[in-house]
C-alpha cells in the first residue's frame, strides 16, 4: 500500500462525509434532542476532513475546514445556533471544501477557490467570539534541533508517578525506547519506595531508576522518551560534562538519602569518591541548616561499608575499562563494509587476472610475486567476509520467545535446545534466514511434538524438545530444526501427493524423496488449519527462501521418533572457491568446496560411459551427466574428456566436461532475472580474459539431470 | 513476533496511513470504525498498544478508554490518542479517563512512530 492509495481512500470518504454534513444541515428539524445528534454527526464530519486531509498536506482544505469546525464547534457547545442564514452560508461552505479537495488532490488549488476561502471565512468569522486563528502552519511540527552535542554519557533520573502504570504506561517499555537514543551503560533501580508486602498495591508503580546513556541525541530528545509520564513523575536529564555540582544538586533534589544516591552515581562511574567528598562539603559549607558533626559523604559511604573501597575502585576499575574498549570497538556503517567487501570482490578477480597472465608469461620471478599477491588477497579476502559474520546465537534465542509462547498456547511442554550457536555466519544470511527459520519451529511445535497425553502414551517424556543445531560442514553451514513430536507419515504425504497431482498413481518414490514433497508448493497435510501454521504459507516459501541464499533443506525423519529438517546455506554469498572447466567454447565455474575428484575419461572407457550413462569408479556405480549435451554446447567435443566427480548432500555424480582449466578464486555476480528459470546456475562471473563464465549450481543441476532421466525412463 | 496494535479512527484514509506507517515499522495492525467495534475487535486478543481517535460515532475515544480500563484484561494496555484535538480541557478529559499519550493530528509518520515506540518497541 502506498500514500496514493490512501489518497484516493481519502477522496471517497471525504466525499461521504460533505453527504452526511449536508444532509444534517437539511434535516435539521427544531426538535433539541434530534438536532443535537445531526449537530453532533456535522461537526464529526468536518472535523474528521480536517485530521485527514491535514495527513495528505492539503494546507488548504485543512486550513478552511478548520474555520468551520470553530463555528460547528460553538453550535455544538450551545453559544450559537444554526439559523436560516448560518445554514446557507454552512452549505455553500461545504460545496468549497468539495472543491477545494478536488483542487488540492489534483495539485495545487487556483488562486479563485483560496479568495473564495477568504470570503467564506471572513463570513465565518462573524459567528466566532474570538476570531479563530488559521491553525494549519502552526501545526506543523518544529524541526527538532540538530543534535549537536557530541558522544557522551547522560545521566538520566526517573521516579515513576504511582498511577504510571494504571494510566497503560510501562516503565520498562520507555527504558527499552531509551535505549533505541543510544547505548544504556548502566541502570540503577530504586525500590526505596516499595512498601511492606501488606501494603503493597500491585497496580501502583514504585520503582526509580538511575539510567546512563551515552547517547548523541539532545537532552529534548532524551527527556521526552517520558513525555508522556512527565505530568506525573520526576525526570531530571543530565547533560555529559555537566560538572559534578550538576550531580550535587540532582542528589539534594531528589527523593532518596543522599548517601544512597551518592553510592549509586559512584556505582555508576560517573562521580569519583573525591568529588562527591569535595562537592558535598562545599555545599554543606554553604549550608546554614548544616547539622553539626555531619562527614563528608564519600568518607561515610567507605566508612559505613555503604560502599567497600574495593567497590568503589572497581566501579573506577570498570569505568576506565570501559572507556579502554570503546576505543578498541568500532561501530561502523553496514553499507560501508558492504563497500569494501565488494571491492575485495574486485580486488580478487584483478588478482586472478594478474596470476593468470603472470603464467602464461612463463617469467618464474613474475608467477612467484603473483602469488605472494594471490595469497594476500586470499587472507584479505577472508578476513573482509569475517568483519560482516555473526554468530547464529542471536538468531537462535530469539525462538526461546516464539517456543514459550507458542507451547502454552497450544498447551504443550516444549523445551528449546540450542546447539553450536556461536557458529558463525554472513549476517545478510542470518538477516534472511529468521522467516524460514521461524516457519520451521512453528511447525514443528504446532505439528511436530504430540500433546502430552499422546507423548506419555507413547512412553516418551512428557516434556518435548525442539532442537535447533548449527554447525559448519565442508564449505557450508548446516542448520537443523530437530523434534522428538510425531514424526512425518510417508504414507499420508504420498496419498496426499496423488489427490494434489503431485505424483502419478504409478510412482512409488523412496522416503526420503517422499518427504521432500512437502517442500511442493500448496502442499499441506494438517487435518485441521490451526492458528499457527497451515495459513496457506506453506513450506515451498521455506525452501524458495533458503533456495534464494544458495541453500538447500531437506527433510528426514522417523515416524513417531520425530523429524528433523536440515537447512545448507554456503558460508558467504559473494566469494567462493571455484574449478574452471571448459565445455565447448564455454567455460563453467564448478564451486571447489562440492568438488571431490578429477578423473581422466579415454578411448573405451569414455564411450562405454556414453552408452550407459554411468561408470565403474572403483568399484562404486557413478551416475554421469555430460555437460558438452546438457547445454547443447557449441564447438567440438575433445577427444580426451574429463570427469569430474562432485558431491553435494551424500549424493555423487559425475560431470563430464572437455577441458578442467584449474582453481580460480571468483566473485559471483548474480544473473538477471532472465535466468531465473535456469537453475542449474547460480551465478556468472567474470575471468581474468575478461570472458564471462557461468557458474553451476550443482544440487540444481543434478536435479535436473535425475529429472531428465526420469523422464527418458517413463 | 510482531507487536500487534489496534488503530481505532471513524476515518478509512487515516487508518489506512496509520497502519501504512506502523506495519512499515514491523507492527502488525488491526483496524476498527469506532469504540462499539473496537471493543467488538478485543475479543480476549492481545494488543501491546492502542492509537484511538476522539470524535467518532456511536462510542466515542474517550467513552472507549474508559470501558478498556474497566476491563481487567486491557486495563494496562497504553493507549496513544491520535486527534486534532489540542484544547487543554479535552486533553484534560482525557487524562481524567487515563489517556496520557497525546499525539495531535496531522501527525507525521517519524511523530507518530516515536510516540509508539516509548509505549512499545516494534
Amino acid at each position: 500500500m502506498n500514500l496514493d492509495m490512501a489518497l484516493q481512500t481519502f477522496l471517497g470518504e471525504s466525499r461521504e462525509l460533505l453527504t452526511d454534513l449536508e444532509d444534517g444541515l437539511l434535516g435539521l428539524s427544531g426538535d433539541a434532542a434530534a438536532d443535537a445528534e445531526r449537530i453532533n454527526a456535522i461537526f464529526r464530519a468536518a472535523h474528521t476532513i480536517k485530521g485527514s486531509a491535514g495527513l495528505f498536506g492539503l494546507d488548504a482544505v485543512v486550513a478552511f475546514t478548520h474555520i468551520v469546525e470553530s463555528v460547528l464547534d460553538r453550535v455544538r457547545a450551545g453559544d450559537c445556533t444554526i439559523d436560516e442564514a448560518l445554514r446557507t452560508l454552512l452549505l455553500s461552505c461545504r460545496d468549497h471544501i468539495a472543491e477545494l479537495i478536488d483542487a488540492c488532490a489534483a495539485g495545487a488549488p487556483p488562486a479563485a477557490l483560496l479568495e473564495r476561502s477568504a470570503a467564506l471565512g471572513t463570513q465565518l468569522q462573524s459567528r466566532l467570539a474570538t476570531p479563530a486563528v488559521v491553525q494549519a502552519a502552526a501545526q506543523q511540527i518544529e524541526p527538532r534541533a540538530i543534535a549537536t552535542t557530541t558522544d557522551g554519557h547522560w545521566h538520566v533520573s526517573v521516579r515513576f508517578g504511582s498511577e504510571v502504570l494504571r494510566n497503560g504506561m510501562d516503565p520498562l517499555a520507555m527504558l527499552r525506547y531509551l535505549g533505541t537514543l543510544g547505548t544504556i551503560e548502566h541502570v540503577a533501580t530504586l525500590t526505596d519506595a516499595v512498601p511492606p508486602l501488606a501494603e503493597l498495591d500491585a497496580e501502583r508503580c514504585y520503582l526509580g531508576y538511575e539510567v546512563t546513556l551515552r547517547s548523541n541525541a539532545d537532552a529534548t530528545a532524551i527527556a521526552d522518551a517520558f513525555e508522556f509520564v512527565r505530568e506525573d513523575s520526576l525526570v531530571r536529564v543530565l547533560a555529559p560534562d555537566c560538572g559534578s555540582d550538576a550531580y550535587l544538586s540532582l542528589i539534594r533534589e531528589l527523593p532518596e538519602a543522599d548517601d544512597r544516591l551518592g553510592a549509586i552515581l559512584l556505582a555508576a562511574g560517573v562521580l569519583s569518591p573525591a568529588e562527591l567528598d569535595a562537592g558535598l562539603t562545599r555545599q554543606r559549607q554553604l549550608d546554614t541548616t548544616e547539622v553539626p558533626g555531619h562527614q563528608p559523604l564519600g568518607h561515610i559511604l567507605v566508612a559505613e561499608q555503604g560502599v567497600s573501597p574495593a567497590a568503589v575502585n572497581a566501579a573506577l576499575e570498570q569505568q576506565s575499562r570501559a572507556r579502554g574498549s570503546e576505543h578498541r570497538q568500532i561501530r561502523i556503517g553496514a553499507d560501508k563494509l558492504d563497500e569494501l567487501i565488494d571491492l575485495v570482490g574486485e580486488l580478487v578477480i584483478a588478482s586472478a587476472a594478474t596470476s593468470l597472465r603472470a603464467t602464461h608469461s612463463r617469467d618464474a620471478e613474475l608467477i612467484e610475486s603473483t602469488q605472494a599477491l594471490g595469497a594476500l588477497v586470499e587472507l584479505i579476502r577472508d578476513s573482509a567476509l569475517n568483519l560482516r559474520t555473526v554468530p547464529i546465537g542471536e538468531t537462535f534465542s530469539r525462538f526461546r520467545r516464539v517456543v514459550h509462547d507458542l507451547s502454552r498456547e497450544l498447551g504443550k511442554d516444549i523445551e528449546l535446545v540450542l546447539n553450536g550457536e556461536d557458529t558463525e555466519l554472513d549476517k545478510s544470511i542470518v538477516e534472511r534466514l529468521a522467516d524460514p527459520l521461524t516457519h520451521l519451529v512453528r511447525n514443528a511445535i504446532d505439528h511436530g511434538i504430540e500433546p502430552v497425553e499422546a507423548r506419555l502414551a507413547r512412553g516418551k517424556p512428557a516434556r518435548g524438545t525442539v532442537m535447533l543445531n548449527a554447525r559448519h560442514d565442508s564449505g557450508s553451514i548446516v542448520i537443523e530444526v530437530q523434534d522428538d513430536g510425531n514424526g512425518l507419515d510417508a504414507e499420508r504425504i504420498a496419498a496426499k501427493a496423488r489427490e494434489r497431482g503431485l505424483l502419478r498413481a504409478d510412482q512409488t518414490p523412496s522416503e526420503q524423496d517422499i518427504f521432500q514433497l512437502i517442500f511442493e508448493p500448496g502442499f499441506s497435510t494438517a487435518n485441521a488449519v490451526t492458528n499457527l501454521s497451515g495459513r496457506g504459507v506453506g513450506m515451498d516459501v521455506v525452501k524458495r527462501a533458503i533456495e534464494a541464499l544458495r541453500g538447500t533443506v531437506e527433510m528426514s525423519s522417523q515416524a513417531g521418533a520425530g523429524t528433523c529438517c536440515s537447512i545448507r546455506l554456503p558460508l558467504t554469498l559473494a566469494i567462493i572457491d571455484g574449478f574452471l572447466v571448459g565445455v565447448g567454447d564455454g567455460t563453467y565455474v564448478i564451486p571447489l568446496d562440492q568438488m571431490v575428484e578429477c578423473v581422466e575419461l579415454g578411448g573405451s572407457q569414455a564411450s562405454e560411459a556414453r552408452r550407459n550413462g554411468y561408470i565403474n569408479l572403483r568399484g562404486r556405480v557413478l551416475p554421469l551427466l555430460h555437460l558438452h549435451e546438457h547445454f547443447a554446447a557449441d564447438g567440438a567435443r575433445e577427444r580426451r574428456e574429463n570427469l569430474v566427480v562432485v558431491n553435494h548432500a551424500g549424493q555423487q555424480a559425475g560431470l563430464v566436461v572437455d577441458r578442467l582449466i584449474g582453481e580460480f578464486q571468483t566473485v559471483i555476480k548474480p544473473l538477471g532475472r532472465l535466468f531465473a528459470a535456469a537453475s542449474c546456475f547460480s551465478g556468472a562471473t567474470i575471468l581474468g580474459s575478461g570472458a564471462v563464465a557461468l557458474i553451476l549450481d550443482i544440487p540444481g543441476l543434478l536435479a535436473q539431470s535425475s529429472g531428465a532421466g526420469e523422464r527418458a525412463a517413463a | 513476533m510482531a507487536k500487534s496494535i489496534l488503530i481505532i479512527d471513524d476515518s478509512a484514509s487515516m487508518r489506512q496511513v496509520v497502519a501504512m506507517t506502523l506495519n512499515n515499522a514491523g507492527y502488525d495492525t488491526v483496524e476498527a470504525c469506532d469504540g462499539e467495534d473496537a471493543l467488538g475487535k478485543l475479543d480476549g486478543r492481545k494488543f501491546h498498544l492502542m492509537i484511538c481517535d476522539v470524535n467518532m460515532p456511536r462510542l466515542d475515544g474517550l467513552g472507549f478508554v474508559r470501558a478498556v480500563k474497566d476491563n481487567p484484561q486491557y486495563k494496562f494496555t497504553p493507549i496513544v490518542m491520535l486527534t486534532t484535538e489540542a484544547g487543554d480541557d479535552k486533553k484534560a478529559q482525557g487524562q481524567a479517563v487515563g489517556a496520557r499519550a497525546w499525539v495531535v493530528k496531522p501527525f507525521q509518520p517519524p511523530q507518530l512512530l516515536a510516540a509508539v515506540a516509548k509505549l512499545a518497541l516494534p
